[in-house]
């Protein structure tokens, strides 16, 4: 009871100061609600007021509200401003145009904006001025018009940087909601694509979109995503992450469970499969759920090349995301457990390499895992001129120095590199995961040799035999066995034999390619 | 209910073969052989007929009570206080026989790669794997089961392939050369592991299709049969009646491999192998004694049992036997008499007394 007094009274405290004016209705005196609106924006000095009077003989007061950056400057002044302060073609002969009617035939004659909105409340207009749309106040009316007149500095459409492919297409999407949810309706030109949006964020009010395709995702998902969504009550979301933390199904796990790109096909294909995805403004990364593990080797060039290659290529990343994870633990088990594993020329050459370092194989892996994890997160974040120089050292260090100085053994130096380039074949956030058991392994590894490495890898199945998402399975469709989802899993099979979407989603399971389709040489016309 | 999950047939076709069939894969072939001699081999075909009507009983009983599991329904047929004193005594026999397993377990990883390190080391470890998984449920434990066994069949098939160049079947010949008797003999241990299926009466009631129980038991019965056959025959073809005096004859397949010098000493994959199988193995069983006392006890949740099983199991480990040889006697001499009894005479009788009540669903 006191904590729920006090909350309340937390509350009364820390709510905006504007909180009793957001709910008021406009008035009808233009004055009295700039008074307000001044009081508001206090201190904010891109808010523009402009006052200005209509073009009539009457004196009818105007008066816009903006923001200056988030706005169309040109729409603002030729199309709001000028048409009704100059040209008014309103002011037909006939008709008087006084306080009363000024609203309407500023409304159908006046303005040049294509989408105006009315509202009569204080909230609306600030909500409006806020998300750069540009109010209209009219002396002697309690209703405002908000004019559509967004448009503020934005990043082109540029190649993505996260995930390169070579056929394909290029564009990726931008920190602009709206561009990136065109991008998505450029590709699935259809009604049953829908796009929810809803403010996330106590203070940022930042605009967050649902997207799914209706018809194909199971109406259960998109229930469980809203209702996820509307649970989140925090004071800001800057980017998607934030919301991902939110929603995921096991909040500690390494595992990405909720996927991210900044992919346009990526996500158009996801939806078609009948995931949803997860919009925000003000970042590129979407999120789209639900994710699983077999996620992490596939990429949308898979859809694109040829299939018995593509099938080759996953399987080639199957085995790089074995290596990333157990290369370097594999290596310290057998060097320093399991000698007689390794066929007796090749002992004998590692056993010349070692004699002359001074530390056990496993305190050399991990040295040099750290060093080069301290690498990789330089690479990341150094200022771009000065990256050749750190590369160049840091090869140096890794590569020769090291192995003269009698630090570490060349074997090493194939072991720790080979691992590091073996993870970025994968996707990005599945490696993340990688990247961090491989340590843990290492130590098991030095502590127990094969028998601890194992132990480790079945403590790691069956933690991710126990991770959801969004109530799928994460190891799904290998366990549980879906059979008509492995066709798309390890291999890809060839379009024309992928008749229905995964199963996994529980869901419509709809059609995708007709069945019959599978091109042959023609009968006729055929050449002897 | 205290198992959310449900699993499909498959899956549960894919855990009795592991459960079953990965303690058999090690040691069994050398205690058939020690009986059967060179026609070990029949005596596994023999075993594997042998435990059909044991798989039999155990989908009929299941059949006749619905919904519930073996430590259930035999408070059903048997009433309340007989019902839990031999429901009991089952959760018994189930914590001993998955401490023989770690036993056999920690004394493998001893023999082959540790020499100096206490099994103690290894009992604990297994076995909070095990609880790992216990607690995570019956569902998590297959799907972990569906990624390792295709790997372990794989690799079996992978060690006989590779041995084929070592075979030699005249091995086999004479057949039928020993008495019947020897043949029969050596059919009893591995029909108590094939046996071993009658802890499918506990899972059952946790399947999506309860009805497939019958054709679940028939092919995972089977495909162990089938692997244990080429085991047997597959180790007899290379060393002959040698088999009977090794402790892991299929583990010594596996070191003889030598492809052109570079697959060599395949014996690290049989620990893989073993240890996966295993692994699965002991945490079913695991599972089953955790889920059948919570069960006897009427909890809510078999989660706070997990804890106190691991440390029974792990204490009863180390104390069934004082070496090796001790187990090892244990599993040729008592348990092919232990284990039937309790998996196949047993519910035999229980079979026997509800038709004899006329308890349970009638027959349609």
């Amino acid at each position: 009871m006191l904590r729920m007094r006090k909350r309340e009274k937390q509350k009364g405290n820390g709510g905006d100061h504007s909180s009793e004016i957001r709910n008021r209705p406009l008035s009808n005196n233009i004055e009295e609600n700039l008074k307000y609106l001044r009081e508001i924006f206090n201190n904010c000095s891109d808010v523009v007021f402009r006052e200005f009077l209509l073009a009539q003989r009457e004196q009818i007061k105007l008066a816009m509200i903006y923001i200056d950056g988030l706005t169309d400057k040109t729409r603002v002044s030729e199309e709001i401003m000028k048409a009704l302060a100059l040209e008014v073609p309103m002011a037909t002969s006939n008709t008087e145009i006084t306080k009363a009617n000024a609203l309407h035939y500023i409304k159908m004659r006046g303005l040049c904006i294509n989408k105006i909105k009315e509202t009569g409340n204080f909230s609306d207009v600030i909500n409006a001025v806020l998300s750069g749309n540009t109010v209209l106040l009219v002396d002697g009316n309690n209703t405002a018009i908000i004019n559509e007149t967004q448009g503020w500095e934005k990043r082109s459409i540029e190649e993505s940087k996260t995930e390169i492919i070579v056929r394909g297409p290029r564009e990726s999407f931008v920190e602009t909601l709206s561009t990136n949810t065109s991008m998505l309706r450029r590709k699935i030109k259809n009604p049953d694509l829908k796009i929810e949006t809803m403010e996330l964020g106590e203070k940022t009010n930042t605009q967050v979109a649902l997207v799914y395709v209706a018809g194909i995702v199971n109406e259960g998902l998109v229930e469980e995503a809203r209702k996820r969504l509307s649970r989140i009550k925090i004071d800001g979301i800057l980017e998607s992450g934030y919301i991902e933390e939110f929603i995921s199904d096991n909040p500690y796990t390494v595992f990405p469970t909720i996927a991210h790109t900044d992919r346009p096909d990526r996500v158009a294909a996801y939806l078609l499969e009948g995931r949803v995805a997860i919009m925000v403004e003000g970042t590129p990364v979407v999120l789209t759920a639900p994710s699983i593990f077999m996620e992490s080797i596939q990429t949308p060039e898979d859809y694109y090349e040829r299939a018995v290659f593509m099938s080759a290529i996953r399987g080639l990343r199957i085995l790089t995301m074995i290596l990333a994870m157990t290369l370097p633990s594999l290596y310290v088990a057998i060097i320093s457990f399991h000698h007689e594993m390794l066929p007796t020329p090749l002992l004998l050459s590692i056993a010349s390499q070692r004699e002359a370092v001074p530390l056990p194989v496993f305190v050399e892996v991990l040295f040099m895992e750290i060093a080069f994890e301290i690498i990789r997160e330089a690479g990341i974040r150094l200022p771009r001129p000065v990256g050749q120089a750190v590369s160049i050292v840091a090869a140096l260090i890794i590569g020769e120095a090291a192995v003269t100085a009698g630090m570490v053994a060349g074997t090493t130096i194939i072991v720790v590199p080979m691992t590091a380039i073996a993870s970025f074949t994968v996707y990005y956030s599945g490696s993340i995961a990688f990247r961090t058991l491989r340590f843990p392994l290492v130590f098991l590894a030095a502590s127990l040799g094969l028998f601890g490495l194992i132990t480790g890898l079945i403590i790691i199945v069956v933690h991710m035999a126990s991770l959801r998402s969004f109530g799928i399975p994460y190891l799904e469709p290998i366990a549980p066995i879906v059979p008509g989802d492995l066709k798309d899993s390890a291999l890809r099979a060839p379009w024309w034999a992928i008749k229905r979407g995964p199963n996994l989603m529980g869901q419509n399971n709809p059609r995708r390619a007709v069945p019959g389709m599978k091109p042959k040489p023609p009968t006729v016309n055929k050449r002897e | 209910m205290l198992e959310g999950g449900k699993i499909d047939g498959r899956q549960a076709v894919y855990l009795s073969i592991t459960y079953i069939m990965a303690t058999a894969l090690l040691g069994v072939a050398a205690i058939t052989t020690s009986f059967a001699r060179h026609d070990a081999w029949i005596s596994s075909i023999l075993a594997t007929v042998l435990s059909i009507p044991v798989a039999w009983l155990v989908v009929k009983l299941s059949s006749l009570f619905p919904g519930k599991t073996f430590i259930e329904y035999q408070e059903e047929i048997l009433g309340k206080y007989l019902g839990k004193i031999t429901g009991l005594i089952y959760v018994v026999f189930f914590i001993h026989i998955c401490s023989f397993m770690i036993r056999e377990f920690g004394d493998f990883i001893m023999a082959a790669f540790f020499e100096d390190t206490p099994i103690l080391v290894f009992h604990i470890i297994v076995v909070a794997m095990g609880a790992y998984t216990v607690r995570h449920g019956l569902e998590v434990l297959a799907r972990v089961n569906q990624i390792f066994l295709p790997f372990i069949i794989l690799s079996v098939v992978m060690i006989i392939f590779l041995t084929i160049p070592e075979l030699d079947f005249k091995r086999l010949l004479p057949v039928l050369d020993t008495s019947p008797v020897n043949i029969i003999k050596g059919s009893i241990t591995p029909l108590a592991w094939h046996s071993e299926i009658l802890a499918l009466a506990m899972i059952i009631p946790f399947l999506t299709k309860p009805d497939e129980s019958g054709k679940i038991a028939y092919k995972s019965l089977a495909m162990v049969g089938f692997i244990f056959l080429i085991v047997t025959a597959g180790s007899i073809a290379t060393f002959g009646e040698l088999v009977a005096f090794m402790s892991y004859p299929f583990l010594n397949t596996a070191r003889i491999i030598n492809i052109a010098k570079f697959i060599d000493r395949l014996d690290p994959l049989i620990m893989v192998i073993w240890l996966a199988g295993g692994f699965v193995k002991i945490t079913f069983f695991y599972y089953i004694a955790v889920l059948g006392s919570a069960q006897l006890f009427k909890l809510n949740s078999y989660r706070p049992l997990v804890l106190p099983i691991g440390i029974i199991l792990v204490a009863m480990a180390v104390a069934v036997g004082e070496n090796s040889i001790q187990i090892a006697h244990f599993l040729s001499h008592i348990f092919p008499v232990y284990g039937t009894f309790f998996q196949a005479a047993i519910p035999f009788l229980l079979l026997v007394i509800a038709l004899f009540r006329k308890q349970g669903r009638t027959p349609k």
